[in-house]
């Protein structure tokens, strides 16, 4: 499946980190980073992670 | 010792019972700095600084350190505090947050939504005809309550009683502590006694809600959830959405009663309840502050933090200040705004906010609609303006629509 997560309302929170440590992280200069392609298997920690966001704004496709 | 030599901040007694959050003397310190020294440690007071701590590498949630603060060093709810959710961090926090989440997810909101509006409409329907109530006693207490209840699986019958423990609980968020301390402490040994009934009655009755899968988790695998940690998220979830609510639905009528062509718009177009709510957080929060702690001496924009240093994020100073957006200090719940930070940020932002965003969106809709001219019939009773601030008694009179 892709992820997407929408910058413009992203606001680093970290909730994804937490649900999806697999998937997300925070880099050195504190950026989100994220596997923009990822295995049907991690689906169960993406879904929660899309879920957790405050902001609503990762978006899965696939 | 944190090094302020070099810089001018104002100095903010917050301590104080009687200050004000909201008053001139902070909207000057603010002008002044981006900081100021309290009794605690650091206020931060502006927008883009409030935002970049509430995620910052070198900070972690500070509320552990909230009892010591105010000369309680132990009892049952220093202990509970520092336990649970929101004083915790690392892998401890990560595994309570992942197992917590799902029981508040914006998923549930449209199955609540009816809820909502059920329990809206019978609490008005209970006093719509005097044309006045104490809104508190009679609409934000039993709608918070009853809320929680239906969320967590509780009879409504029991919400005298756990809107009873929340406000005596809550004062231990606020600055009348230590004072309240006996009451406090109560409050806390009568939850945990009624969250080790509800235990023994999912024990008994397994089930698939919120508490029901925290037994079960606990049962199958205490190495992910000991028999504490259950206990301490119950009273958390039990505790954490009453008196934040109750209080910030008062909070939200104070405001209408403010600017009564905002209520009047509301009521014809529900619409906006939505973005309302948001308003009104942005304005008006009961959560005044959120708390960080220094994990490490740092340096921030020139000023050299320690080690250990308490800094409150003035959430409302922050959202309200004119210099972070157009017309900061008017109340309008048309205007398109930058997020407010009512609901904290980061790794702790409210675990219930989903939840709370959609019951105060529903309550207000309702009363627009249903309770016209909204204006005070007596003298409002309000907890101190800081810390979680918000009013236990409200005299309130209305028109019937």
């Amino acid at each position: 499946m892709n992820i997407h997560v929408d910058m413009s309302i992203c606001l680093l929170h970290g909730q994804c980190v937490i649900a999806a440590p697999e998937v997300f992280s925070f880099a050195e200069d504190g950026n989100l980073v994220w596997l923009a392609e990822c295995d049907e298997t991690l689906r169960a920690s993406v879904e929660a992670a899309a879920d957790a966001c405050p902001e609503q704004a990762i978006v899965i496709d696939g | 010792m944190t090094d302020t030599t070099l810089a001018e901040a104002a100095y903010l007694n917050v301590a104080d019972p009687d200050f004000s959050i909201r008053s001139q003397q902070v909207k000057d310190a603010r002008a002044l700095n981006w900081y100021a020294h309290t009794p605690y440690g650091l206020a931060v007071l502006r927008y883009d600084e409030v935002q970049k701590m509430l995620r910052h590498p070198k900070l972690r949630q500070g509320s552990h350190l909230w009892p010591q603060h105010n000369g309680v060093t132990e009892g049952k709810f220093a202990t509970w505090w520092c336990n649970m959710l929101l004083c915790v961090e690392g892998d401890t926090h990560a595994r309570l947050r992942r197992m917590a989440n799902p029981a508040f997810s914006p998923k549930l909101i449209a199955d609540l939504q009816p809820k909502f509006q059920a329990l809206a409409n019978r609490l008005i329907d209970a006093f719509i005809d005097r044309g006045e109530c104490d809104f508190i006693a009679e609409f934000t207490e039993p709608y918070a309550t009853g809320v929680i209840c239906d969320l967590l699986g509780l009879p409504f019958e029991k919400w005298r009683d756990l809107a009873d423990i929340a406000g005596d609980m809550g004062l231990a968020l606020g600055v009348t502590f230590k004072e309240d301390l006996p009451k406090i402490e109560a409050a806390v040994a009568r939850l945990f006694a009624y969250a080790e009934e509800v235990v023994a009655e999912r024990e008994a009755n397994p089930s698939e809600d919120f508490i029901g899968m925290l037994v079960n988790a606990n049962r199958d695998n205490p190495d992910q959830l000991s028999r504490q940690e259950m206990l301490d998220m119950i009273v958390l979830a039990i505790f954490g959405g009453i008196d934040t609510t109750r209080n910030q639905i008062g909070l939200a009528m104070d405001m209408f009663v403010q600017h009564p062509d905002q209520w009047a718009l509301l009521g014809e177009r529900p619409e906006l309840a939505k973005a309302a709510v948001e308003e009104v957080m942005r304005t008006r929060p009961t959560t005044t502050w959120v708390t960080r702690g220094a994990t490490e001496d740092f340096e921030f924009q020139g000023l050299k933090i320690a080690e250990g240093t308490t800094l409150h994020l003035w959430g409302q100073a922050a959202a309200t200040d004119p210099a972070a957006m157009e017309n900061a200090e008017t109340f309008d719940i048309t205007a398109t705004r930058k997020p407010h930070f009512g609901f904290g940020g980061g790794t702790h932002h409210c675990l219930g906010h989903f939840i709370a965003r959609g019951d105060m969106t529903a309550a207000l809709a309702l009363m627009a609609a249903r309770m016209k001219n909204p204006r005070y019939a007596g003298e409002v009773i309000w907890l101190p303006d800081s810390g979680n601030t918000g009013a236990i008694r409200m005299p309130l009179a209305f028109d019937k629509a």
